[in-house]
């Protein structure tokens, strides 16, 4: 079982392989990103073969790890750990990553940076599977942190403009802020056990004092919620379509948004010792879940439709993890992964050939491009929860673990959100490819486009199916839906299906914006604005902090300017009283001290302006103050 | 049994380290100043003899004096344009004073409270040798990584003194 | 007369609050860079004593002066192409004309 190993190490190497070339070589030898991530795929196969028959109850079928430091004379250590749940993580990751490289083989091919493009998507791909395979916090920290260096790399690919270069660092530092949460849990964590494994951890969390349980939760929910996207850390997502659409599809889809829900699932033994932090969970799932879905019903352009999008299933997600259905949002997870990289692959199509990503400008397009529109088509419902396709499994056991579990009013929000998201789905299908068309010269992608998205679509449609097994492979008790839970929400999701075409879909009566928003009025507008998240955040945080650094720059510049200018005016004044009396003598001497003055002010003023010895100082001060406070305290 | 360093061979060298640190402070030409910097690595590499260690005495006297002080006076060469440029007026700082004072007196007082737990100097110095071969053996992964750190700083040295406009 | 750990601390110690004043009061990149050197070399010093007072047989502190040699011979190597660099561009190594480190 020794390859395991090998499943992170191969695309890692592919890409130590591919950074050192030149950029003309790198570009011929993109193909290398696929061979190492294929690779990874074929062994993901047999790992998983291993770990199929029956799952082993949930033990782990391969668990080795080998000791990097020690420190403080506990040793640090990567280890790998593959059961059930890595087992169908690695696979799911395998297969988007296999179809995202081999997508972006025709989308990228005209990009003159395009080796690197597959480097750090190469990266990312080990990066996600050694998550994955982690069997310690730390190793999932660190591969966690590989991956928000991926995501700002690819979000910012096209640096030379400023739209992907400001979102690339929206998201890193969004996600930063999350990150701190889980950093400093992670350091809680440490000091309550004394070793990051995963036995260690989660097998002593039931003993855990409920604050400190409640505490690391709730650190480590942050953490993800900054990944996942979750509201009130969400912002980050819709900017990062800024950056090439198939790595918006493996990163900002399929996987790396959803780590903050595997780290979840993870860690759910310390939610459960805490109950609180379940809850929060819970709570926050299903706001996002509503939120992502009403803003998504209002984006024009198609990839932030789906970003939105991403964030609300996401937050479905979170909400069926906190309501007790671990398994169920587990699931959604994979399914998820398969049909919304399968939408954003086949966006990408469609903006390649319209050559706008805003869907007021398309319509028509399903005459040109029968495979894309079926594709889309498949995965849209499967979002929309319509049977037989993968969503609707995997929302029905969701709805139904809430509903078992008690949680009535979650379980009508999620249902509100199903509404929702059945309507902007009908908005984006029938919006992009029915009504008058817009566009001339449309294309059907390239076969190395279409492939990945039949094989997406196909999964889609057969993986729902596998619903009541995936639970036993994980150890739990499967079961077929619940015949008035999938009853009542596919009658939701067909309702919302029906509005959105009746609003979006009839050939003459095309609801145009104006229209809508004069009916929706107010409604509309806070839809709009995104419930102001943006622009909350911009006050409260990025303003205030501008406005302190402009004053502090200020202070620099005018303070001594200020001090001295104001000296020199009075000294002038007093010369003046005194021109009378005391004539040249007098006057001139005073002028010289004020010009001493302002000259000693333009000095001390340079002292403030960038000059690295001044920076050099305040270095050495602080050092000097350290090592003082180090000796009076030792004293 | 214990051994005792020389303690005027100790004086003298900690003079000759001290006034050429001083030497290099005070004086106005910078050319001079390369040199009585050499003075100080010269002494180091004298004290290290006193405390065993071969080794680093050599490599101080190769290292310092023999690379760096020549790149230093390479570069006072490269960006002197005229051979007046050399002699300075010496820059005297309040602000730097008053930083190194506190600095010395918070050492002093550092060392007046820890510095002679260890009185006694032990015997039985390893020579040469066993150091080479801790070097590598023990610590053969940082050995290997500090050449990564020489060979980078040498290819980033490299790319920043390279003519303008490649 | 018996040399105890405290003299070479001690001297260090003064090797190194020079070469602080220097690398604050000089205003010449060469002569700051020389400044630094001073100090690391004083810590170099420290750690060579301390080793052979307190691991006179691991020699850790040797191996430490090693690795701090190595660490600032990059540095001077680095510092003094980027002296030269900086000289190429604005034709001066004086830092008080090198200002443009500001947002």
């Amino acid at each position: 079982m020794a390859y395991v190993a090998l499943i992170p190490l191969l695309p890692a190497f592919v890409f130590a392989l591919m950074a050192p070339l030149s950029r003309a070589a790198r570009n011929r030898v993109r193909w290398l990103g696929l061979v190492g991530v294929g690779a990874s795929l074929l062994l993901s196969l047999a790992a998983f073969a291993a770990v199929w028959p029956g799952g082993h109850g949930g033990e782990a079928a391969y668990h080795a790890s080998w000791p990097i430091a020690q420190v403080g004379g506990v040793d640090l250590s990567l280890g790998l750990l593959l059961d059930p749940v890595a087992a169908i993580m690695l696979l799911v990751v395998a297969i988007v990553g296999v179809c995202v490289q081999v997508y972006s083989l025709g989308y990228m091919h005209r990009d003159e940076r395009v080796g690197w493009y597959f480097a750090v998507l190469t990266l990312f791909t080990s990066a996600m599977l050694a998550l994955v395979l982690a069997d310690n916090f730390l190793m999932l920290y660190m591969a966690w942190e590989v991956m928000g260096l991926c995501s700002y790399l690819l979000i910012g690919f096209w640096h030379e403009q400023e739209a992907p270069r400001k979102a690339s660092q929206k998201a890193f530092l969004t996600t930063r802020v999350g990150d701190v949460g889980f950093a400093i849990g992670l350091a809680v964590m440490y000091a309550t056990v004394g070793s990051f494994d995963f036995d260690a951890v989660l097998g002593s969390a039931g003993s855990w004092a409920p604050g400190v349980a409640t505490a690391v939760a709730l650190l480590l929910l942050f953490g993800a919620m900054g990944k996942s996207a979750q509201v009130p850390l969400h912002v980050w997502l819709p900017d990062a379509m800024a950056g090439p659409t198939p790595a918006s599809a493996l990163i900002h889809a399929a996987t790396m948004v959803a780590a903050g829900v595997y780290l979840v699932g993870r860690a759910l033994p310390i939610f459960e010792a805490s109950g609180v932090a379940l809850t929060v969970t819970m709570f926050i799932g299903a706001l996002t879940a509503l939120l992502g879905g009403l803003m998504a019903a209002v984006q024009h352009d198609v990839k932030k439709v789906l970003a939105y999008s991403t964030i609300s299933q996401l937050g479905y997600m979170f909400l069926a993890i906190g309501a007790g259905g671990a398994i169920a949002g587990m699931f959604h997870l994979v399914t998820h992964a398969f049909f919304k990289s399968l939408l954003f692959l086949g966006a990408g199509v469609i903006i390649h050939a319209a050559h706008t990503q805003d869907m007021r400008e398309m319509g028509g397009l399903a005459r040109h491009m029968k495979v894309t529109s079926v594709t889309f088509g498949i995965g849209a419902l499967a979002l929309a929860g319509i049977f037989p396709f993968s969503g609707f499994w995997s929302k029905d056991e969701i709805l139904y673990a809430a509903w078992s579990h008690g949680h009535y009013v979650t379980f009508f929000v999620a249902l509100a959100a199903a509404f929702v998201t059945a309507f902007y789905v009908a908005r984006l299908w029938f919006r992009v490819f029915t009504g008058p068309e817009q566009n001339d010269h449309l294309e059907e992608g390239h076969g190395e486009m279409l492939a990945p998205m039949t094989l997406l679509a196909a999964i889609t449609t057969v993986i729902g199916f596998s619903a009541p097994f995936f639970s036993e492979f994980l150890g739990h008790k499967g079961h077929w839906p619940d015949p008035a839970i999938a009853i009542g929400s596919s009658v939701v999701a067909l309702a919302g299906l029906t509005l959105g075409w009746w609003a979006y879909g009839r050939r003459h009566l095309v609801l145009n914006t104006r229209s809508l928003k004069q009916r929706a009025g107010q409604g509309y507008t806070v839809l709009e604005q995104r419930f102001y998240f943006d622009i909350t955040y911009d006050y409260l945080v990025i303003r205030p902090y501008m406005l302190a650094t402009e004053a502090l720059a200020r202070f620099d510049r005018d303070r001594v300017d200020g001090v001295v200018n104001g000296a020199a005016a009075l000294w002038r004044r007093v010369t003046e009283v005194s021109w009378a009396f005391d004539g040249r003598v007098i006057d001139r001497l005073v002028n010289e001290a004020a010009r001493g003055a302002r000259v000693a002010g333009a000095n001390m003023r340079r002292i403030q302006a960038g000059r690295i010895q001044t920076y050099q100082r305040y270095m050495l001060g602080a050092l000097v103050l350290f090592m003082l406070w180090i000796v009076v305290k030792g004293a | 049994m214990t051994e005792t360093v020389n303690g005027v061979v100790f004086t003298i060298l900690a003079f000759a380290s001290i006034g050429g640190a001083v030497g290099m402070l005070t004086t106005r030409n910078i050319i001079h100043a390369a040199f009585w910097l050499l003075e100080v690595m010269v002494a180091v590499g004298g004290l290290y003899l006193l405390l065993s260690a071969e080794f680093l005495a050599v490599v101080q006297i190769l290292v310092y004096a023999g690379a760096v002080s020549v790149l230093m006076l390479f570069v006072i060469m490269l960006t002197l344009r005229r051979r007046e440029d050399s002699v300075r007026p010496v820059e005297v700082s309040i602000g730097g004073g008053i930083l190194a004072a506190v600095f010395g007196v918070v050492m002093y007082v550092a060392i007046a409270q820890y510095g002679d737990r260890v009185v006694e100097m032990p015997a039985a110095v390893p020579d040469t040798a066993a150091l080479g071969e801790l070097l590598f053996t023990k610590w053969a992964l940082p050995f290997e990584v500090a050449s990564l750190v020489l060979l980078v700083a040498l290819v980033g040295a490299v790319w920043w003194s390279k003519e303008e406009g490649r | 007369m018996e040399v105890g750990p405290s003299a070479f601390l001690g001297l260090a110690a003064v090797l190194f609050t020079l070469g602080l004043y220097g690398a604050v009061a000089r205003k010449s990149a060469v002569m700051v860079l020389m400044s630094l050197e001073l100090m690391a070399v004083s810590v170099n010093l420290n750690m060579v004593a301390l080793s052979r007072f307190v691991t006179p047989t691991e020699m850790t502190g040797q191996f430490f002066a090693i690795f701090t040699m190595v660490v600032s011979a990059a540095e001077i190597g680095l510092g003094l192409a980027l002296v030269l660099a900086i000289y190429r561009r604005t034709r001066t190594v004086e830092l008080s004309s090198i200002d443009s480190l500001k947002g």
